[in-house]
């Protein structure tokens, strides 16, 4: 029978794409985790402070932005609901942080695919600040 | 001690739990590939996205990972990279394209319902990620395309040195 054997072989390709994705997973998650309960992230928010203005953003903006390039968008999500930002300044993170987010899970993934790790970071992280420049600095003076 | 504990618990459970959501997605994913493939609907979703392919320069065989990460994310996509790739059906540019489109648009879905959530515009944000992408691997081919008519070139030029 083609459909039994079409079912066991996409189950068997499933469950190795899956043990693959998870031994990457698995000590990623451990590493964010642990990063997180350190005061690592919130001394790198520091430095990057002074440099959200030129996006139009609040300086607190920063944990946000690192937030979600060090550990992943829902941790953004969750530090944005912590700050009274305005529905701009929501969108302008939210733009920045959909072409650069995740990194290290993300990036550990990709660097199965036998691609240069630090050249789709450099992409990511780019086009994070090209569209924060486009958006945040130029619409926002605008606006403004 | 109790709180390296605590994060070690968390971390145990996050992750069990991360690798058990892929599992139910990626499993039927695969099943459902693999059905397409054998009665040659993939063949039919190859043919369908030939425009977009085509436009990148990429082989028609891209099409479906380029669909399952654009749909579904990055982890996802990549999985049936792998599986496309050990069946030997891309090359080393469609990996590469394919890296630079998924790497800025992906997702598509989670990442953009995650923000309107908290108020920002979805479409912008579909939006400007989509064109991006297409912006940015229609550059990226057409810099592979020249890298590659030179490394031909280079061997033209030493087939005619060595026949001189």
């Amino acid at each position: 029978m083609v459909f039994f054997n079409s079912v066991k072989e996409g189950a068997k390709k499933g469950l190795e794409t899956t043990i693959m994705l998870g031994k990457i997973i698995i000590p990623v998650y451990f590493f964010i985790t642990f990063l997180r309960h350190t005061p690592a992230l919130d001394f790198i928010a520091k430095l990057f402070e002074p440099f959200m203005n030129f996006f139009n953003l609040p300086g607190e903006a920063a944990i946000v932005l690192v937030m979600g390039n060090f550990l992943n968008l829902y941790a953004a999500i969750g530090a944005i609901k912590a700050l009274s930002l305005n529905p701009f300044e929501v969108t302008v993170i939210a733009l920045m942080l959909s072409f650069s987010h995740s990194l290290f899970m993300e990036t550990a993934v990709v660097k199965k695919l036998k691609v240069s790790a630090s050249k789709v970071v450099l992409l990511r992280v780019s086009l994070m600040l090209g569209i924060g420049l486009l958006y945040g600095t130029l619409l926002g003076g605008l606006i403004k | 001690m109790m709180d390296i504990l605590e994060i070690f618990k968390e971390a145990s459970i996050g992750s069990l739990s991360s690798v058990w959501q892929i599992a139910i997605i990626v499993i039927p994913l695969m099943i459902i590939m693999q059905l397409a493939k054998d009665y040659k609907i993939l063949d039919y979703i190859s043919r369908f996205l030939k425009p977009v392919t085509d436009f990148f320069g990429m082989s028609k065989e891209s099409g479906f990972p380029l669909l399952i990460g654009l749909i579904f994310g990055l982890s996802y996509g990549a999985g049936v990279i792998i599986q496309s790739s050990k069946e030997g059906n891309l090359s080393k540019k469609d990996l590469v394209l394919l890296i630079v489109f998924l790497a800025s648009c992906h997702a598509v879905i989670e990442d953009t319902l995650i923000f309107v959530a908290v108020g920002a515009s979805g479409w912008v944000l579909f939006g400007a990620r989509l064109i991006v992408a297409i912006i940015a691997t229609y550059m990226m081919s057409k810099r592979l395309e020249k890298v590659f008519s030179l490394q031909e070139m280079d061997i033209q030029r030493e087939v005619i040195k060595q026949n001189i």
